[in-house]
């Protein structure tokens, strides 16, 4: 318990150099949210006008002047407007926050659901009509960048066989489907070379020979020995992802119209929008110190050397 | 192991089918495939959308739209919020005292006519018997409050109209300006002029305009929800209900549309086209006054100071090419500021042509020759060199600057590209730039006086390369005072040869822009001005 709360308390000197750093780092980009306005419309308006904004938005005070000013009101609670849309930052973030769990969630289920069983199966078929089968279609998988595997789902479940829709329709089953097989497609090929090997590592090991020996049945010696495992594994990458998806996924979820942070983000750095830049930096540090938290947890859970060790320390 | 290899073969299957689908899309090979592709996905779906509408006695239609969202400042449906009239007028919520025409001339819309009764005073009669969406009733009172709430909270409409007060009696509204005012009633065709019912309110950015559509419900960039106004005054609309969808991605934009899942679409991407080009789809297509053009670095250290640069620049770029080859077509060269089929447009005005042959004759006449032979000219040991600044998010201006390093380079003349979304803070600095090149709305209200008081007049604000002259500046400042419309284009047309002759500015071309829609989709048709996009003809046949 101790160890998972000094974890946390390690999250306030983060987030206080990852926030004061990716401020510097938007003003070193050049350009500013009123610019953007501005010159994204093509019209002119006088300077007096761009000035007022500034103004407005505080933009035309110091650098350290402006980041002081965020973080006092942050730690009052207030994480400010998003100068584009002018909407509480806080409320924005936790309305697109749904979508993206939601997201993460179904990418991850299908992700699971395809890539270990077929994982498995590659790496017990191994080098047979299966196996190459599925190496191939991985190395297919792997080559193709997300978007295009979004593309290719669109013309086939949308427009050919008309089953799902192109955009979405709302935060909902069906609407997820898309986007979700999309990323597990992607994940999945990535994730059954990673199975196939350490399952295959896992049966050349003398103690799978030795219960075969012993006469302990294939299933039993791979569902409950070499699956045990092969676990560590399959959790520190699914830790990863994790991670990433629930930062959310800016060009799935702008193909798809999927409304959550990771466009909120990227929408937010094209217009130099910094209050919600600053609060999607800060919800990354969070799930990654959290999510990192929970796999050492379960680290400590599902292989006895490392709880021995600590134990030992 | 018979369950999981059928799932391993389902999995294959899918990447597999996946890939092969997708071979085809957007090959000219197999056009004619997924034409059929289209048409069966279509009829799929207006089949779907028929018994939909069979089953609810309601016509419907989405219309899917690429830059209807917060970061193009249409966050809401208010024309007193920044740019989100454009939405209001598009959509047909809202309406203005003017409307313009195709040839950017001022019409009667909600104001049947109006008069100066002096520099400052404008009296301007409203329409009888137009009511808004809340009920009440467009009077003289109704507009008064809407155009004082507009300048109370809206920065640039209040710096454009320059009212200093407003009378309102029955029909009847007499405008005072604080100044000389000639294009006021073309001001208040812009977008912000939309008339609303101030007193109905702002509720999440939904107002009460007087148009042939109602806004029910909105998200920001995801969607807005109409209904049709039973009581518009200029007839009966003919679709019950009309949803804009906000679509990020254009790709995303035309699977919609070939899915049938949007009826029409605004903003496709140019390379989505051909997808559309058959029987099903139609576009329609306008010359707008959106132009690329370029500015030209006036300051003694910079090569372009000199007037013969500036000619054989404008004598080196191939206008034609461009829009013909990297905008396939999707432009219309330019010759001046403003587009043919305005009063003051087109070839009213004369400019150099693409002479590679002439240009080198320019350049040499003023002593620039390439001595060294590495094909670059020089002249007192400086190199012809420029360095051309745009920027990247208008898609055709990094076209347009390789088009012209390309030609230019034929003429002995190297030119260092820097497309940067920083190009504002970059072009203050003159020394780090000698062409910049960016694109503007020319004419947004149909008034050529705006784009003279911003780019090119000595005290312009947006002059950056210092570009001044006598003649110009005091055409400009017998414009101001101009209000006679004829006499006002006869002006526009001298001040654009002006600039021209000096080869202070280059005009390369006009966005033509387009909106596609299902065949069977009626008046929905593309104006000069990109605003009246949903009009009370608009119609979907079922």
């Amino acid at each position: 318990m101790n160890y998972a709360l000094k974890r946390i308390l390690q999250l306030i000197p983060i987030l206080i150099g990852i926030t004061f750093l990716s401020f510097a780092m938007m003003r070193l980009a050049g350009s500013d949210v009123v610019q953007e306005l501005y010159s994204n419309r093509g019209t002119e308006v006088a300077q007096e006008v761009i000035d007022a904004k500034r103004a407005e938005l505080g933009l035309d005070q110091p650098f350290l002047t402006q980041y002081v000013n965020w973080f006092v009101n942050m730690l009052h609670g207030d994480m400010g407007n998003s100068y584009v849309s002018g909407s509480p930052v806080f409320t924005t973030f936790i309305n697109k926050l749904p979508a993206t769990l939601i997201l993460t969630v179904m990418s991850i289920i299908l992700t699971v659901v395809i890539s270990i069983p077929l994982g498995i199966l590659s790496a017990v078929r191994h080098d047979r009509f299966t196996d190459l089968l599925l190496r191939f279609c991985s190395f297919i998988g792997n080559a193709m960048p997300n978007f295009f595997v979004g593309m290719l789902l669109m013309q086939l479940l949308s427009i050919k066989l008309n089953l799902l829709p192109v955009i979405a329709t709302g935060v909902n089953f069906r609407s997820a489907l898309m986007p979700a097989l999309t990323l597990a497609i992607s994940m999945s090929a990535k994730y059954m070379r990673q199975v196939r090997a350490t399952v295959l590592e896992e049966l050349n090991k003398p103690y799978v020979q030795g219960a075969k020996a012993r006469g302990v049945t294939d299933r039993v010696i791979l569902w409950k020995n070499v699956m045990k495992s092969s676990l560590l594994t399959i959790v520190t990458l699914l830790a990863l992802s994790i991670g990433s998806l629930l930062g959310g996924t800016a060009i799935i979820e702008s193909i798809f119209m999927w409304d959550g942070v990771g466009k909120l983000a990227v929408d937010s750095i094209e217009m130099r929008d910094y209050p919600i830049i600053l609060a999607y930096v800060m919800w990354m540090a969070i799930i990654y110190v959290i999510v990192n938290l929970i796999t050492d947890l379960l680290y400590h859970q599902l292989d006895p050397r490392i709880r021995l060790g600590v134990t030992k320390g | 192991m018979k369950l999981k290899k059928i799932t391993a073969f389902a999995a294959g299957t899918v990447l597999a089918a996946g890939l092969f689908a997708g071979c085809g899309s957007g090959t000219a090979d197999t056009a004619a495939e997924s034409t059929s592709a289209v048409s069966s996905a279509e009829s799929a779906a207006e089949t779907e959308e028929t018994e939909e509408t069979a089953s609810t006695g309601t016509k419907t239609l989405v219309i899917g739209d690429t830059t209807f969202n917060a970061s193009n400042e249409e966050a809401d449906v208010n024309p007193h919020n920044t740019y989100a009239g454009w939405a209001c007028i598009r959509y047909g919520i809202g309406e203005t005292l003017i409307k313009y025409s195709d040839e950017m001339e001022i019409e009667p819309w909600l104001a049947t006519e109006w008069e100066n009764t002096d520099e400052n005073t404008w009296v301007i009669t409203l329409r009888d018997g137009v009511t808004f969406s809340s009920g009440r009733a467009m009077d003289a009172e109704a507009v008064k409050e809407c155009l004082e709430h507009l300048i109370e909270v809206h920065d640039r409409a209040a710096s454009d109209l320059k009212i200093e007060s407003i009378e309102a009696d029955g029909q009847v509204l007499t405008i005072t300006t604080s100044e000389p005012k000639p294009a006021l009633l073309n001001y208040l065709g812009d977008p912000y002029g939309c008339i609303i019912d101030v007193e109905a309110g702002f509720d999440d950015g939904i107002v009460a305009g007087t148009g042939p559509y109602i806004a029910e419900d909105l998200l920001t960039d995801d969607h807005l929800d109409l209904v049709k106004n039973e009581n518009y005054w200029g007839g009966e609309p003919k679709i019950d209900q009309i949803t804009i969808k906000t679509i990020t991605d254009g790709n995303t934009l035309a699977n919609a549309l070939q899915s049938g899942e949007v009826q029409a679409a605004y903003g496709m991407a140019y390379e989505s086209y051909p997808l559309f080009e058959n029987d099903n789809y139609q576009f329609s297509q306008i010359a707008t006054s959106r132009c690329f053009f370029t500015k030209m670095n006036f300051d003694e250290g910079s090569v372009c100071s000199d007037p013969a640069v500036r000619k054989a620049i404008a004598m080196g770029i191939d206008k034609e090419s461009f829009v013909d080859v990297l905008l396939e077509g999707n432009g219309f060269a330019a010759n001046g500021v403003f587009p043919d089929g305005f009063a003051f447009g087109g070839d009213q005005v004369t400019t150099e042509t693409y002479d590679p042959e002439a240009a080198m004759k320019v350049l040499e006449d003023a002593g620039w020759v390439d001595e060294d032979g590495d094909g670059i000219r020089e002249k007192d040991g400086q190199k012809l060199e420029i360095t051309w600044v745009t920027y990247p998010s208008r898609q055709e201006l990094p076209l347009l600057a390789e088009s012209a390093q390309a030609t230019l380079k034929d003429i002995g003349i190297d030119v260092e590209v820097n497309s940067t979304a920083d190009h504002n803070e970059v072009v203050k600095d003159q020394s780090k730039w000698d062409v910049y090149a960016m694109a503007n709305v020319a004419c947004p209200t149909g008034d050529p006086e705006y784009w003279f008081t911003v780019f090119a007049v000595t005290d312009a604000a947006r002059n950056h390369g210092g570009y001044s002259s006598e003649k110009l500046d005091e055409l400009e400042a017998e414009m101001s005072k101009t209000f006679d419309v004829d006499k006002r284009a006869e002006l526009a047309i001298e001040m654009q040869q002006t600039i021209l002759d000096d080869n202070a500015f280059i005009f390369c071309s006009f966005l033509k822009m387009s909106m596609i829609s299902q065949s069977n989709v009626s008046n929905y048709t593309s104006h000069a001005c990109d605003y009246y996009q949903i009009t009370a003809d608009l119609d979907i046949e079922l």
